[in-house]
């Protein structure tokens, strides 16, 4: 079985020369994360984590009784595009990417950083099959990066607790960031508007999204 | 002044079943130290080694380490069933205390927890009450963690598993010989 393996190629979208060591863990104060679990407590809800598995993650929502469907969404673009500079992905990709049972209804989407790693066409895909896959009132709660640069692999992030996350950067090369502003982000992500909105003193833009 | 009180050792083997019948079968599970004056504790594990490959229905009434290969349906509800490093598992898995350490392509189904260790990888759905994801672990899937309903069964074992037929390969008649006899038999 070779189902794995693709995730842990690396392919382009990651630095090829050799860097330093990423810095040790950060934490921050996140206050769209805690809205988000000020709406969700006391219900059972179904997660789409578009992260990496994270052990204390799965342990910190199981507190909540929840469903959650872990879907690396990095890891998929890795394996698809090994150069970096590949075509697109479409809405097949996106198709395939994100293919449960078709009666799932996420009531949360945790996007973490990923969406600084799709290019502006291909976030408008993905949020096509989020839309799809969501009814009206589910939140997503993404992080957008106002740096000119972005780390070249996304952080693994921790939640610490419903106000804090730990920022683990897992590689100190860089590449360029999309810098996406809150009117694109909406004009993209069609179907969700932005119920909440904080900038950060690091340089992080975080939202807290609603399927309308 | 206290004295040492000379507390049991506490046994290797994660939970052992009381209900379970002694077999006098050694298992494939590590052997005692010969030099030990103990008694040899009985274990009541049986191992598929990593030679063995099994296509069906595994069901039993002890614990169950894979290091072979499975396919079909792993169905030890009461025992606790651990895929090895080297384990590799096209099946569902019904357990106790599943502990995946190797790769498993299909759903995991713990009536108490779900580990998934560093070295694992889960391409499925795991349904437990308890679910513990080590870092570096691979998991590609969804996790219910609603407690188990009265019956006893996982909440989301909802889903239809049809029996599958099985084929126990000839070329390793002997080691599984001997994972029947150490209490696990795969089923037609």
């Amino acid at each position: 079985m070779s189902w794995f393996s693709s995730t842990r190629s690396v392919g382009l979208r990651k630095e090829q020369i050799p860097v330093p060591a990423p810095p040790e863990p950060d934490v921050h104060r996140s206050l769209a994360l805690a809205a988000l679990f000020q709406e969700i407590r006391g219900r059972r809800v179904t997660v789409l984590d578009l992260g990496s598995a994270v052990g204390s993650n799965v342990e910190f929502f199981s507190q909540y009784g929840c469903k959650l469907f872990i879907e690396d969404l990095y890891a998929a673009l890795s394996s698809r595009t090994p150069s970096g500079e590949g075509d697109l992905a479409g809405p097949e990709f996106f198709s395939e990417f994100l293919s449960v049972p078709e009666d799932t209804r996420f009531d949360v989407i945790l996007a973490w950083d990923r969406f600084n790693y799709l290019r502006r066409k291909e976030l408008a895909y993905f949020g096509e099959q989020l839309r799809r896959y969501t009814h009206p009132g589910a939140l997503a709660f993404a992080l957008m990066s106002y740096h000119k640069q972005i780390p070249a692999q996304p952080y693994r992030f921790k939640v610490k607790d419903e106000r804090s996350l730990i920022y683990d950067r897992r590689t100190a090369a860089e590449r360029p960031s999309p810098r996406y502003v809150p009117a694109e982000v909406t004009g993209l992500l069609k179907g969700f508007r932005v119920d909440r909105s904080f900038l950060l003193q690091h340089g992080i833009q975080e939202y807290l999204l609603v399927r309308e | 002044m206290a004295w040492k009180r000379d507390d049991p050792p506490t046994p290797s083997h994660p939970e052992p079943t009381a209900t379970t019948p002694p077999r006098p079968v050694a298992t494939s599970a590590p052997a005692p130290s010969p030099v030990s004056n103990e008694p040899p504790r009985r274990t009541d594990r049986a191992t598929i080694g990593p030679s063995i490959f099994i296509k069906g229905d595994l069901s039993g009434e002890e614990d169950l380490v894979i290091e072979g290969r499975v396919e079909g349906r792993v169905d030890l509800k009461q025992n606790n069933v651990t895929v090895g490093k080297n384990g590799k598992v096209s099946a569902d898995i019904f357990g106790r205390v599943v502990t995946i350490e190797g790769e498993v392509d299909g759903n995991v189904f713990a009536r108490e927890q779900a580990i998934l260790r560093q070295s694992g990888a889960i391409r499925g759905n795991i349904t437990a009450p308890r679910v513990i994801l080590e870092d570096g672990s691979r998991f590609k899937g969804s996790i219910d963690m609603e407690p188990p309903k009265e019956t006893g069964k996982p909440a989301a074992a909802v889903r239809t598993i049809e029996p599958q037929r099985e084929t126990l390969q000839p070329e390793q008649p002997r080691e599984t010989v001997r994972t029947e006899a150490a209490g696990v038999k795969a089923t037609a």
